[in-house]
């Protein structure tokens, strides 16, 4: 019989392979803050822009909404994180920003420094 | 040649800093301009990481490379061998699963996060909430197991006492001590709650927290129940809070059919489950005896301590109540130790406090830094300071229970004892920046008009007290203000103190009080010269057109009392027998014709 912590990590394991399933070893992580403040200041609309072009075919990409990591002033954020890289914070996304991350950073790697967060 | 850009992390907490990590600056510096990196490896500083016996630290993005005990015969070979040539010294390395610095990992190098330690928002902002994988991947429900496996419920409760928390709603109470006190109740069932009813005005920490980690104040309960000999816990959120609902409730499911909730927990002889209950909405159920009538369909008012919940809780059955905040400490003290968890913050207050920054600083947001941080920093370090070049005037710490701070007291450690010394109070985290433009008997009318809006009536101290004292001040801001005023509002906020029923009603004069003690001579101004300085207070400010208008007629389209007149392009005139000071026409003017005097 398999003590309480034998099964926490055995789950940990499992969560780990599923979460790697769902593609989490993608060249790119994307970020989409989902909070009420972030919904509230628009961050919908940008996670649909994220989610219509995966659904499109991009490609290595891996999706995932989260909670509020407190910059209310720049909020809706996105954060893109490389393996290997600095992860890169977007602040003041909207769906247009957005769609240029998605073809400027996502699909030609390139950092749109003006809307960084620092 | 390597050329990747880096971004290196000093830590710059005290410890650090007595270790010499300042002179690791200048050294890293000097080494940097000899191999002509300065454009490709930026230097940041943070608060301290919390792993001061092996300081000092300097973290290598990306990368996440963390080397300890660093000397300054070490930063030829970093700078050489890591960022030259891409290769990190294992010899300094130094290997850390501590839950906290996760978030580190994503937002350290941002100026705005350096300064902070995020111990109980360590997963907000880097997880799906909704996701019970992502939480378990991050050695989630790891704490529980542990507790159930390897620890008795002594071990817990003495564990979470050594590690000197404090309750996070705004009291301060030691936390392991409650624990104590509830597990030591002989009568059962005993119940676990989580008090989720947020309600100072412009306060959102919990909210955040449950919306972006709502495992960790599930698991923080669990351990609660298991310490304590809990069957049940109940989260009490308030019903405005859907989304934070939504996220706790899918949290409690998903952690029932993983069997970390319910009945034998992964395979062990402990039971727990989670219910929710919804508050609609009062501050006083914020309150925890109003809150546990609240959850048992009463009217929510508070009761008369002793006896307290630890005793005679929901259900007249000890009860063990705590804040959002105190359960998410929960599973690092477990998993990280008291032993390290004691290590951050101050003499009496160990961790970390979140507080809603708001106000007039230029980063509003939600923060957490280590008890120690001083004002200072937070208002602007982390906040960047005060917007538009305007001069910073007052602070407002714990909400409609704290106080007005003023400039002098900036540099004051945030932590409970000194923040009641300065005549404040930690509270629950609100923490309001306060500038020139805004006056401050005004403030301390729109705080005294919340609390006496949200009192619940039981007790006439704070019922007919707090009225009174709102009047008075009404009266003064209105330019009504008598000789006596001053001592009057002193005379009844001290008798509201002393007498009220609840912590709610005791603190509701502290606004009050806080700023007639440091910005008497505001109130004196508005009573004896019916003057406010702020321009801030309607009745008292005058506006006039001056010479810079230009004659366009737009104040006068938009005067609702027709008070200004003029012919085009010509100077109006505005009549103070008319004028209203709405200040429509003060906000119309394009061209700053219009004076507040």
């Amino acid at each position: 019989m398999p003590t309480p912590l034998e099964l926490v990590k055995k789950k940990r394991a499992e969560a780990v392979s599923r979460i790697i399933g769902k593609g989490y070893l993608s060249t790119k992580r994307v970020y989409v803050g989902m909070a009420t403040c972030e919904i509230a200041a628009g961050s919908k609309d940008v996670m649909e822009v994220f989610q219509k072009a995966v659904s499109r075919g991009l490609t290595d990409v891996y999706l995932s909404q989260k909670g509020c990591a407190g910059r209310c002033n720049l909020e809706p954020t996105v954060e893109v994180i490389e393996a290997g890289k600095s992860p890169v914070k977007y602040g003041k996304v909207d769906k247009d920003r957005a769609q240029q991350i998605i073809e400027r950073h996502l699909k030609n790697g390139e950092v749109i420094k003006e809307w960084v967060i620092d | 040649m390597n050329a990747t850009s880096y971004r290196i992390i000093l830590c710059d907490g005290t410890s650090c800093i007595n270790k010499g990590s300042r002179k690791l600056a200048d050294v890293l510096n000097e080494q940097l301009a000899r191999h002509g990196l300065t454009e490709r490896v930026t230097i940041g500083l943070s608060g301290c990481l919390g792993m001061c016996e092996k300081g000092p630290i300097l973290v290598v993005n990306p990368g996440y490379t963390i080397y300890g005990n660093v000397t300054e015969n070490d930063i030829p070979q970093i700078v050489e061998e890591h960022l030259v040539n891409g290769d990190p010294i294992a010899r300094l390395v130094i290997q850390e699963d501590h839950l906290y610095n996760r978030f580190f990992r994503v937002f350290g190098d941002a100026k705005f996060f350096g300064k902070q330690m995020r111990i109980t928002l360590r997963n907000c902002g880097i997880i799906d909430p909704e996701s019970i994988d992502d939480y378990l991947s991050l050695r989630g429900y790891e704490a529980l197991a542990k507790a159930i496996t390897d620890m008795t419920p002594e071990q817990v409760i003495a564990e979470v006492e050594k590690s000197g928390l404090r309750g996070r709603g705004g009291a301060g109470f030691p936390t392991g001590r409650k624990w104590k006190l509830t597990a030591a109740e002989k009568a059962t069932p005993k119940y676990v709650i989580c008090n989720a009813d947020e309600g100072d005005p412009g306060a959102f920490m919990d909210r955040s927290a449950i919306e972006g980690d709502p495992h960790t104040i599930v698991e923080g309960m669990a351990i609660g129940g298991y310490a304590i000999g809990a069957q049940t816990g109940i989260v009490y959120i308030r019903a405005e809070y859907p989304l934070a609902i939504k996220r706790i409730r899918r949290a409690i499911e998903d952690a029932r059919s993983h069997g970390l909730l319910g009945k034998n927990i992964l395979g062990s002889n402990f039971s727990f489950d989670i219910e929710i209950r919804l508050g609609a909405g009062a501050f006083v159920c914020g309150e925890e005896t109003a809150l546990i009538h609240s959850i048992e369909g009463a009217r929510g008012m508070p009761r008369p301590r002793p006896p307290y919940p630890a005793a005679v809780g929901l259900f007249s059955q000890p009860t063990l109540i705590n804040n959002v905040e105190t359960w998410a400490n929960i599973p690092v003290i477990l998993l990280d130790g008291a032993n390290w968890f004691r290590t951050v913050g101050t003499e009496t207050s160990k961790g970390t406090k979140v507080f809603a920054l708001a106000g007039k600083v230029v980063n509003t947001g939600l923060i957490e830094v280590p008890m120690g941080t001083t004002l200072r920093e937070i208002i602007y370090d982390v906040g960047g300071g005060i917007p538009f070049g305007k001069r910073f005037k007052s602070v407002q710490t714990g909400g409609p229970s704290g106080g007005c701070l003023p400039e002098q007291y900036l540099d004051t450690p945030i932590d409970y004892e000194s923040l009641a010394r300065a005549g404040s109070i930690m509270g629950s985290g609100g923490m309001i920046v306060i500038d020139e433009d805004s006056c401050m008997v005004d403030v301390a009318r729109f705080f005294l008009e919340f609390t006496q809006d949200e009192s619940c009536g039981k007790c006439t101290p704070c019922r007919e007290g707090t009225k009174r004292m709102l009047e008075i001040l009404t009266r003064i801001t209105e330019g009504k203000g008598r000789p006596g005023d001053i001592e009057n509002l002193e005379r009844l906020g001290g008798m509201i103190k002393k007498s009220a029923l609840c912590g709610l009603g005791q603190s509701a004069p502290n606004p009050v009080l806080s700023t007639i003690k440091n910005f008497r001579e505001e109130y004196e101004e508005h009573i004896h010269q019916k003057r406010c300085r702020a321009k801030a207070c309607k009745s008292l400010v005058n506006y006039e057109i001056t010479d810079k208008c230009v004659g366009c007629g737009a104040c006068r389209r938009a005067c609702p009392v027709s008070a200004i007149s003029g012919s085009p392009k010509s100077r109006h005139a505005l009549d103070q027998n008319k004028c209203i000071r709405c200040g429509m026409c003060f906000t119309t003017c394009k061209f700053e014709a219009i004076a507040k005097v």
